[in-house]
C-alpha cells in the first residue's frame, strides 16, 4: 500500500525546484572550449541522493528500498537503505521506483536533402552512407522532449532516408546549455550503416523503382565498398600505374565494414536483408515492422539483434455488411495475432530491443507505446523481457552497456521515477534523470487539498469539519455537547481549485442561518498538513480560520492492479503458412505413392499409356507401368499409398514459362534501359494467395520474370508451388539454370506509356538492338579485364550489370525475351549469334510463325500465348497458329499465362495446340509440361513422368485437354498440395475461423471503442503494409476509376504481357 | 418435282485469296437448305439424335426427326434448287451469342485511333454503338470461327455511356450488321465501397460523399428526362433533346436498362432502384449476383455474368467461386446469360466464350445450361430471343454445324450460318498462317 503522505513529502520537495534557477551550469566533464556565460557563472553541485525508492537494478534485480547516489553525471552509489551522503540535494522517493533510462533503439531522422553535385557523392540519389545522422539538426527539442516523456534517457539516432541512409549516432536526450547545437551530448558517432529497400515511385524514374532494384543496389555497393579500398592502395603503391579511384565517400564508409542497420517493412523483408548480409560477410542488424509472427521460424533463424516496433496491426473495419465481406481472415488474425508478436519474437530466442519509432498514432505523441506493450504484456510477453528490451537489450546493441542501462555504480545516471510500476495502466512518469540532471516528466498530483480538514479559529477553537474532494467541499459544525441532532452538512459552490489554493463559498444562509443573504466567500491555502482559511461574509468582515488535515482518505486506487490474481499467459495460437485462409503448417509430408488405374499422360517417350500406372517413391517417380508391367511386379506395397484413379488422367505438373505470380515489390525495375542486375529471386513474396489458386489448376513449377520494361530487365526466379513454405527461398527450383528477361518493341520503346516517355532511349526498334549490342560487347570487355586483373592480381571491380551478361556470352545464363515482331526476332537471333550464344526461349514470340527457322537455330524455344492478339500494333499479326507452326517446323514450343488468372488453367491453353494447327494430341500437352521445361533447363528434373523426374503430378477427373475436365489432386515433390477434399476442409476451417474473429472483433469493439482512435486515420487502417508514398497514386486512380465505370475490376483488366500495365500495378504487393 | 443438290462440303479450308477484313460478306440465302441427319441442339426444344433442320429465306422452316423432315420437304411447293448439308456425325447448334462487347467499336486497344467506344462525358445515353460498328472489322471474322455469330455491343465509360446494339457478324454496312440499334440503355453503377486499398489517396468520407454524389447524378439524369418527357408530350413545340429522348424507350415504353453491377451491395442497390422507378433491368456484370440469386430471382431481374475467366475478388474466397457462379445462378432459378469480360482487351478474344461456358461446366453446371447460356440466355437478355438463340421454326438461321460440343476446345466450328447466308470461315489469321506455312514448304522445312 503506497502511503500517501510520503507522496505529498515529495511534492513538497519537488516543489522547491520550481522556485530554484534554471538549470544551467557548466559540465567539468566537457571537453568543448567552454561558450561565454551571459553573467555570472552559474555553479552546479550535480550532487544528488534519491533516497527510500524502490530501485529496479536491471530487468529482475530489484531493491526494494536503496538510496541512488549520483555525482557528476555518474551514479556514484546504489546503497540498500542506504542513508544519503552529507551535501548531496537529497530527492525522497518512497513509493517511487527508478529504473535504469530507457534507451530509444531506433529514432529515424530525416536529414535535410544532399547536395547531389558535391565530389565524393556517389550517383545514385538514394546512396548517401556517407552521411552522419546529426548532419541536419539532429533530434531536435521537441523530439528529445517526446522521447523523455517516455522515459527515455538516451536514444539511437538513425538516419531515415534513402537506400544507404548514413550512419548512426547514440546521443543522450538531455538538453544543453549551449542554444543550437544539435545535440547536447553525443555518446557515440559512427554506430551502425544504416540501410533500407527504399524504392522511389514506380514511375518517377528514379532508381530503384522496385524492392529488387533496391536490393541489387546494394549488393552492388557494398561489393564497391569492398573493392574501392583495394583499388585506392593500389593506386598508393602504385600510383604511375593504377589511376586513382574518383572519390567515393559512401564507399569510404561503408569499407570501414561496420556493421549494418537494416530497416524493414515487413518480415519478409528481414529475411531479405538476412540473405544479402550474409553475403557480404557484414555483420547486420535490423529493425523490424511488427509482423514478424507471421513468419516467425523463418525469422528465428536470422543471426542479428532486431529492433521492434510495438505497433499493433488495428482491427479491421467490420461494422457493415460490405466490410465483413471484403475483410481476409489474414486480415482479422493479423489484428488478433499482432499483440503476440514480441511474445513470439523473445520465445524464438531473438535479441529484442524496442523501438517507438512507426506507431501509428496521430501526429507524434505515441500515445500508444505504452498501451501497446501492456497489450503485449498481456499477450504472453514477459515483462521482465519487455524492460530489458528498452534497456539493458539497446545498450549492449548499441555498444554502451558499460555505461547505460543498468542503475548501478559507474553507470551514466540515467534514470527513471515513476510512481508504479512502468508497464503499469495507472502510473505517471515522474521525472527522467539523464547525465545526472533531472528532468520533470509529471508533477505529483496536486490532491492535497483532498482530505478532512478540521477547522478552528486562529484561537484555536474548532469550529467543524470541511470534506474536501476531488471537486465538491462540504462543511459540518463540530457537534455541541449534548446536542439532539446532528448538524447538517452545507455544500460548497462555485468551487475552484488552483493549488495550493483553493476557493469556493457557501449560501449564507446554509451557513449561518435565516436572515443572512447572499453567498460567503471561502479562500484557503493548503500547505503540507495546514489549511488557512480566509473567509468573506457579504457585508464586507474578514475573518481567518485555520484548518488542520484530519483522517487520510488516501488514494483509493493506488496497488488495485498489483492486487490482481496474475493472469495465466494465454495459449499461443499456431499460426498457418501462410497466414490465413489456405494456409498450411508447414509443407506437407512426402508420400510414397501408386497411382493405378488411370489414363497416363507421359510427356515422355512413352507417350500415352491407358490403364496405366505411376509409382512415386523419395519425391520421384520410381517407375511409370502399363497394366501389364504393373501385373507383373511383385511389388511390396507396404509403406505406399495407392490411389485408384480408374477413370481418371495423370499428367506431369504443369510448367509456367511467364509468370509474375508471388513477385514483392514490383515486377518492373523499369528505371533505366538495361537492369541486368536485379534479381526477382530475391523477392519471391510465398504469401500470395494466387500460388493456391494456380495448384488447383494443376501447376507446379513457374518462372517468374521480371517485368518488360527495358531492353535487358532482370535475372528470372523458377520456384515450384510448395506453398506453405516457411522461407520463401524454400520454394526455389534448386540447380535451375539462371535466366534473364529482355524485352524488345513497344513496351521498352516506352510506345504506350503516354505522351511524357518520349527521352529515354531506346525510342526505336534500330535503338533496341544497339543498347543490346552495346550491352554485350561491354560485358566481353568487362569478362576479358577481369580475366587479366585475376592473372595479374590486380584489383578489380564486380559490377553485376555486365557479370550477368557476360554469364550469357559464356552460355551459363538463358535469356528469355519478350518479343513479338518478326523484325526484332531475327535481330536477336543475331546478336546471339555474334556473341556467341545460344537464346533461352522468346517470349510471347507471336510472330514467331513468321521467323521459325531462325528461332530453331538460335534459342531453345519459342513461349507463346496460345490465342491473344490485337490489344497493341505490334500484335496485329498474331496467330493462334503460331505455336503449332513453330512447331511443325521444330521449334520446342510452350504456352505460357503472364497472368494469375490464366495460370489456372493451362491444360485447355495446351488444347487450342490441337484446334489451331492441329498438333497431336499428347504433343499439346507437352507445350504445358515438357517442352517449358527443355526452354528451362530443368527437362532432367521436371516435365515428363518418367523414372528418376520429381515427382510433380496432377490427377484429372478427364481428359486433360478437356475445358471440362477438372484438376483433383495436384502433387510436388511427392507431397499433395492440393486436393479436392483438403480444399474442403479449407472452406470449413475458414468459415470458422472468420466467424469467430467477427465476434471477436464485435466484442472488443464494445469494450475498447477508443482502441483504434489512437491508431490513426480510419482510411488508412488497412495498409498493414504501407508502401512508399507513391505520387503516380493520381494516375492510378484515374486508371482504377475508369476500369470502375466501364465495369472492369481492376484486378481483372490487363495490358495484355509482361504484367508491366495495370495488372502489375494493382498488384499490392508486400 | 426437279431438285438439284449442292452438297456442301463439311471441311474447312481456308481461302487463299481472302485476307482478313478482305473476306467477301455472304450473299443472301437464294435457295432453300437443309441440314441432315446430325445431332440437333434446338435449346429451345431439347436434342434430336438423327434431326434435320429446313432453312429457306434466311428462316428456320423446320426441325425435327430426319424421317419427319422428308414429308416437310416434299410439302415444300416450287423448289427447284437445294443446298443440302449431310451432317451426319455432327452437331447442330444455334450460333453461338457474345452478350457483352465492343465490338466493331475497338480495333487495337493501344492505338488510341481505333477506339470507339467511349463517348466524352459522364451522361451520353444519345449516342448508341450500332452507328459505328466497323463492318470491316478484322475481329469479326476471327470471332466466328468459333461459332460467335450475334454480339451485344455496349458503349462504356461514365454513368450513362449510351445505348446498346444487337450485331449479327456478317454484313457490308453497320445497317446490314444491325439487328437491334437500340437494344437498351446502358447504366454504370457507382462503386459503392469505400476502399483502404493503397492507391486511394481519398479518405473514407470524401469516398462516401463521392459515392453518393454519383449515385445522385444518375438518379437526376432520369428525373431530368422523365420531366423532359412529361413536357415534351403536354406541348410538342418544345425543343428536342436528344439525351433525354435517347431515354424515352426506357423511361416510357418498357425499353431495357443495363446495369453494369459487380459487387454485392450494387447489385443490390440496383434491383431496388430499379424497382422504385419501374425500370426493365438487367445486370452487367454480377460477380456477387449468386450472393443475391434469391432477390434477383424474387424480382426476375436478369442477369448478364461477365465472365467465368476472372480471378476471385477476396483472398479467402473459394479458388473456384466464378467458376462456379453460373450453378449457383442456374440452381437459384436466375434468369442469366454468360458472357465475357468485355473491353478492349477482351472483345479481340470472344471467341472464348464457349470456353467460359465450358470453365462453368467444370464447376457444377450442367453442359446443356451452359450452352443455353451462350445462344437462347443470352439472347433474351439482350430482348432478341423472339429472333435468336435456338434452333426453332420460324427464327433465323442463325446456326453452327460442328464435330462436337462447342465447350470443348479441340472442336471445329465447320459451318456457320448467318440468317441462312454460309460464312466465310476464314481470316486474317487463317490466311496468315496459311502464307507463313507455304514459306516453310519453300525451305522444305514442311511438307505440304
Amino acid at each position: 500500500m503506497r502511503n500517501f503522505y510520503i507522496k505529498r513529502m515529495w511534492h513538497v520537495v519537488a516543489g522547491c525546484v520550481l522556485g530554484a534557477t534554471l538549470w544551467v551550469g557548466v559540465w567539468e566533464t566537457s571537453g568543448q572550449p567552454v561558450a561565454p556565460v551571459n553573467g555570472p557563472k552559474h555553479v552546479d553541485p550535480g550532487y544528488h541522493a534519491l533516497v527510500g525508492g524502490r530501485v529496479v537494478i536491471e530487468a529482475g534485480v530489484e531493491l526494494d528500498r536503496a538510496t541512488v547516489v549520483v555525482r557528476g553525471g555518474v551514479i556514484e552509489s546504489v546503497i540498500e537503505d542506504g542513508e544519503p551522503p552529507a551535501g548531496a540535494r537529497v530527492w525522497e522517493c518512497d513509493g517511487l521506483t527508478i529504473y535504469p533510462g530507457l534507451i530509444e533503439a531506433y529514432a529515424p531522422i530525416e536529414l535535410p536533402e544532399a547536395d547531389g553535385d558535391a565530389p565524393g557523392r556517389h550517383w545514385n540519389k538514394s546512396v548517401t552512407g556517407e552521411r552522419g545522422a546529426l548532419d541536419g539538426g539532429g533530434l531536435g527539442a521537441d523530439g528529445r522532449k517526446k522521447l523523455r516523456k517516455l522515459g527515455f534517457a538516451v536514444a539511437h539516432a538513425v538516419p531515415g532516408k534513402g537506400v544507404f541512409r548514413g550512419r548512426s549516432a547514440v546521443v543522450s536526450l538531455g538538453e544543453d546549455n549551449v542554444p543550437g547545437r544539435v545535440e547536447a551530448t553525443v555518446i557515440k558517432r559512427d554506430v551502425f550503416d544504416a540501410v533500407s529497400l527504399e524504392t522511389g515511385a514506380w514511375n518517377s524514374g528514379q532508381y530503384p523503382s522496385s524492392k529488387m532494384g533496391a536490393i541489387a543496389l546494394i549488393r552492388q555497393t557494398l561489393a564497391d565498398a569492398r573493392w574501392y579500398g583495394t583499388a585506392v592502395s593500389a593506386h598508393e603503391g602504385a600510383p604511375s600505374r593504377h589511376a586513382r579511384p574518383e572519390p567515393a565517400d559512401t564507399l569510404v564508409a561503408l569499407g570501414k565494414n561496420g556493421t549494418l542497420l537494416f530497416d524493414t517493412a515487413n518480415e519478409l523483408d528481414v529475411l531479405r536483408v538476412a540473405k544479402i548480409a550474409n553475403e557480404f560477410g557484414r555483420r547486420f542488424a535490423v529493425v523490424g515492422s511488427g509482423t514478424e509472427f507471421r513468419r516467425i521460424d523463418a525469422i528465428a533463424d536470422v543471426d542479428a539483434a532486431m529492433v521492434v516496433p510495438v505497433t499493433m496491426i488495428p482491427p479491421p473495419r467490420i461494422g457493415t455488411r460490405g466490410e465483413r465481406d471484403v475483410v481476409s481472415l489474414r486480415r482479422m488474425l493479423e489484428w488478433e495475432q499482432s499483440p503476440t508478436n514480441l511474445r513470439r519474437l523473445e520465445e524464438a530466442g531473438l535479441d529484442i530491443s524496442l523501438t517507438s519509432a512507426k506507431l501509428r498514432d496521430k501526429g507524434d505523441d505515441k500515445e500508444s507505446f505504452y498501451k501497446n506493450i501492456r497489450r503485449a504484456i498481456k499477450a504472453g510477453l514477459d515483462e521482465d523481457a519487455a524492460l530489458a528490451m528498452l534497456t539493458k537489450r539497446p545498450a549492449r546493441l548499441l555498444g554502451v552497456e558499460e555505461r547505460m542501462g543498468r542503475v548501478a555504480q559507474g553507470m551514466s545516471a540515467n534514470l527513471v521515477v515513476v510512481d508504479g510500476g512502468l508497464f503499469d495502466e495507472e502510473r505517471t512518469i515522474r521525472d527522467v534523470w539523464i547525465d545526472g540532471r533531472r528532468y520533470e516528466i509529471e508533477r505529483a498530483k496536486e490532491d492535497a487539498h483532498v482530505g478532512e480538514w478540521s477547522v478552528a479559529s486562529e484561537a484555536g477553537d474548532p469550529i467543524g469539519t470541511l470534506t474536501i474532494e476531488e471537486k465538491a467541499v462540504a462543511f459540518v459544525y463540530a457537534q455541541d455537547e449534548g446536542a439532539v441532532e446532528d448538524p447538517e452538512e452545507v455544500e460548497g459552490q462555485d468551487i475552484r481549485i488552483d493549488p495550493p489554493n483553493i476557493d469556493w463559498v457557501f449560501d449564507t444562509a446554509d451557513l449561518i442561518g435565516e436572515g443572512d443573504d447572499g453567498v460567503m466567500l471561502f479562500s484557503a491555502r493548503v500547505s503540507g498538513d495546514e489549511m488557512r482559511i480566509i473567509t468573506e461574509h457579504p457585508d464586507g468582515t474578514v475573518a481567518r480560520y485555520v484548518a488542520e488535515r484530519g483522517l487520510d482518505i488516501g488514494d483509493d486506487d493506488a496497488g488495485s492492479e498489483e492486487d490482481e490474481v496474475a493472469e495465466e499467459t494465454p495459449e499461443l495460437a499456431e499460426l498457418t503458412y501462410p497466414l490465413g485462409a489456405y494456409g498450411l503448417s508447414g509443407q506437407p509430408s512426402q508420400r510414397d505413392v501408386l497411382v493405378r488405374g488411370a489414363t497416363v499422360w507421359t510427356s515422355g517417350e512413352r507417350g500415352i499409356i491407358e490403364n496405366g500406372a505411376v509409382l512415386f517413391q523419395d519425391g520421384k517417380v520410381a517407375g511409370v507401368f502399363d497394366a501389364d508391367e504393373l501385373a507383373s511386379l511383385e511389388m511390396d506395397l507396404a509403406g505406399i499409398d495407392v490411389i485408384d484413379a480408374t477413370g481418371k488422367h495423370v499428367t506431369p505438373g504443369l510448367i509456367d514459362c511467364h509468370s509474375h505470380t508471388g513477385i514483392s515489390g514490383g515486377v518492373n525495375e523499369g528505371t533505366q534501359a538495361v537492369t541486368a542486375e536485379v534479381r526477382i529471386f530475391d523477392v519471391i513474396n510465398p504469401d500470395s494467395v494466387n500460388w493456391y489458386r494456380e495448384l488447383a489448376g494443376g501447376l507446379t513449377t513457374v518462372n517468374q520474370l521480371h517485368g518488360s520494361a527495358n531492353p535487358i530487365g532482370g535475372q528470372n526466379s523458377i520456384v515450384k508451388l510448395r506453398w506453405g513454405a516457411r522461407h520463401p527461398d524454400e520454394m526455389r527450383f534448386d540447380g535451375a539454370p539462371g535466366g534473364i528477361k529482355f524485352a524488345l518493341g513497344e513496351n521498352v520503346k516506352q510506345s504506350n506509356w503516354g505522351e511524357k516517355h518520349t527521352t529515354r532511349y531506346p525510342q526505336t526498334r534500330m535503338g533496341v538492338e544497339t543498347i543490346i549490342r552495346d550491352r554485350f560487347t561491354a560485358a566481353r570487355e568487362y569478362a576479358r579485364a577481369g580475366v587479366i586483373a585475376e592473372r595479374d592480381k590486380q584489383p578489380f571491380r564486380r559490377d553485376m550489370e555486365l557479370e550477368a551478361l557476360a554469364e550469357i556470352i559464356e552460355g551459363r545464363r538463358l535469356v528469355h525475351c519478350h518479343s513479338y515482331r518478326q523484325d526484332e526476332i531475327l535481330m536477336l537471333c543475331r546478336v546471339a549469334g555474334e556473341f556467341g550464344f545460344t537464346i533461352g526461349t522468346f517470349q510471347h514470340v507471336l510472330e514467331g510463325y513468321k521467323v521459325a527457322e531462325a528461332i530453331r537455330e538460335h534459342a531453345r524455344g519459342g513461349s507463346s500465348f496460345s490465342d491473344w492478339w490485337a490489344y497493341k500494333f505490334e500484335v496485329f499479326d498474331a496467330n493462334p497458329e503460331n505455336g503449332a507452326i513453330m512447331h511443325e517446323v521444330g521449334v520446342v514450343v510452350s504456352f505460357n499465362s503472364d497472368s494469375d488468372e490464366l495460370a489456372r488453367r493451362m491444360n485447355v491453353e495446351a488444347a487450342k495446340a490441337v484446334k489451331y494447327g492441329g498438333v497431336e494430341r499428347s504433343e499439346a500437352l507437352k507445350f504445358v509440361t515438357l517442352n517449358p521445361a527443355i526452354q528451362l533447363g530443368i527437362e532432367g528434373r521436371v516435365g515428363s513422368l518418367e523414372a528418376g523426374k520429381d515427382a510433380d503430378f496432377v490427377i484429372w477427373s478427364g481428359d486433360p485437354l478437356s475445358s471440362m475436365s477438372r484438376c483433383e489432386q495436384t502433387w510436388i515433390d511427392g507431397r499433395r498440395y492440393f486436393s479436392l477434399e483438403e480444399d474442403v476442409a479449407h472452406r470449413e476451417k475458414i468459415g470458422i475461423e472468420r466467424r469467430r474473429l467477427i465476434q471477436s472483433l464485435l466484442a472488443q469493439d464494445k469494450d475498447d471503442k477508443d482502441s483504434d482512435s489512437a491508431d490513426g486515420d480510419e482510411s488508412k487502417q488497412e495498409m498493414v503494409d504501407s508502401p512508399p508514398p507513391d505520387p503516380s497514386v493520381e494516375l492510378l486512380e484515374m486508371r482504377y476509376d475508369y476500369l470502375i465505370t466501364n465495369g472492369l475490376d481492376p484486378y481483372d483488366a490487363r495490358c495484355g504481357d509482361c504484367g508491366c500495365g495495370i495488372h502489375s500495378v494493382f498488384r499490392r504487393s508486400n | 418435282m426437279r431438285m438439284t443438290l449442292n452438297i456442301l462440303m463439311l471441311f474447312f479450308v481456308a481461302a487463299p485469296a481472302l485476307a482478313q477484313d478482305l473476306t467477301v460478306k455472304a450473299p443472301a440465302q437464294d435457295k432453300p437448305l437443309t441440314i441432315i441427319g446430325g445431332t440437333v441442339h434446338t435449346v429451345s426444344g431439347g436434342t434430336i439424335e438423327d434431326g434435320t433442320v429446313v432453312v429457306a429465306d434466311g428462316i428456320i422452316l423446320f426441325v425435327g426427326e430426319t424421317d419427319a423432315a422428308r414429308d416437310f420437304v416434299k410439302s415444300m411447293e416450287g423448289v427447284d434448287e437445294w443446298t443440302v448439308v449431310d451432317a451426319a456425325g455432327r452437331h447442330v447448334y444455334p450460333g453461338l451469342i457474345g452478350a457483352n462487347t465492343v465490338m466493331g467499336l475497338i480495333e487495337i486497344g493501344a492505338v488510341r485511333a481505333t477506339r470507339d467506344y467511349a463517348e466524352v462525358g459522364s451522361i451520353t445515353p444519345e449516342v448508341r454503338a450500332a452507328v459505328s460498328v466497323n463492318p470491316d472489322s478484322t475481329v469479326i471474322p476471327v470471332t466466328r470461327l468459333n461459332g460467335v455469330l450475334t454480339c451485344g455491343v455496349f458503349p462504356a465509360g461514365g454513368s450513362i455511356p449510351g445505348r446498346a446494339g444487337v450485331i449479327r457478324m456478317d454484313g457490308w454496312t453497320w445497317e446490314d450488321l444491325s439487328i437491334d440499334g437500340a437494344a437498351g440503355l446502358i447504366v454504370n453503377w457507382p462503386n459503392m465501397r469505400v476502399s483502404g486499398r493503397w492507391w486511394s489517396t481519398k479518405s473514407f468520407d470524401e469516398q462516401r460523399k463521392e459515392i453518393e454524389k454519383n449515385i445522385r447524378a444518375i438518379d437526376e439524369a432520369f428525373d431530368l428526362a422523365g420531366a423532359y418527357l412529361d413536357a415534351k408530350g403536354a406541348d410538342d413545340s418544345l425543343p428536342v433533346d436528344l439525351r433525354w429522348e435517347a431515354m424515352r424507350d426506357a423511361l416510357r415504353d418498357g425499353g431495357r436498362v443495363f446495369v453494369r453491377a459487380q459487387e454485392l451491395d450494387q447489385i443490390e442497390a440496383v434491383i431496388a432502384w430499379g424497382m422504385k422507378r419501374e425500370l426493365d433491368i438487367v445486370i452487367v456484370g454480377g460477380r456477387d449476383a449468386p450472393l443475391a440469386a434469391t432477390l434477383l430471382a424474387q424480382h426476375g431481374v436478369g442477369v448478364i455474368y461477365t465472365g467465368t475467366h476472372r480471378m476471385p475478388k477476396r483472398r479467402d474466397s473459394d479458388y473456384d467461386v466464378i467458376y462456379s457462379g453460373p450453378a449457383a445462378l442456374e440452381a437459384a432459378g436466375v434468369s442469366w446469360c454468360l458472357a465475357t469480360t468485355g473491353g478492349s482487351f477482351q472483345t479481340p478474344h470472344e471467341r472464348n466464350l464457349p470456353y467460359h461456358a465450358a470453365s462453368a461446366v467444370r464447376h457444377g453446371l450442367a453442359h446443356d445450361a451452359a450452352v443455353r447460356a451462350i445462344t437462347l440466355g443470352a439472347a433474351e437478355m439482350l430482348g432478341v430471343d423472339d429472333r435468336l438463340g435456338s434452333i426453332e421454326a420460324g427464327k433465323s438461321a442463325t446456326l453452327i454445324v460442328t464435330d462436337g460440343s462447342p465447350l470443348e476446345v479441340t472442336t471445329t466450328v465447320e459451318l456457320a450460318l448467318i440468317d441462312g447466308r454460309v460464312i466465310d470461315l476464314s481470316s486474317k489469321q487463317t490466311v496468315l498462317a496459311e502464307k507463313y506455312r507455304e514459306k516453310y514448304r519453300q525451305l522444305g522445312l514442311i511438307e505440304d
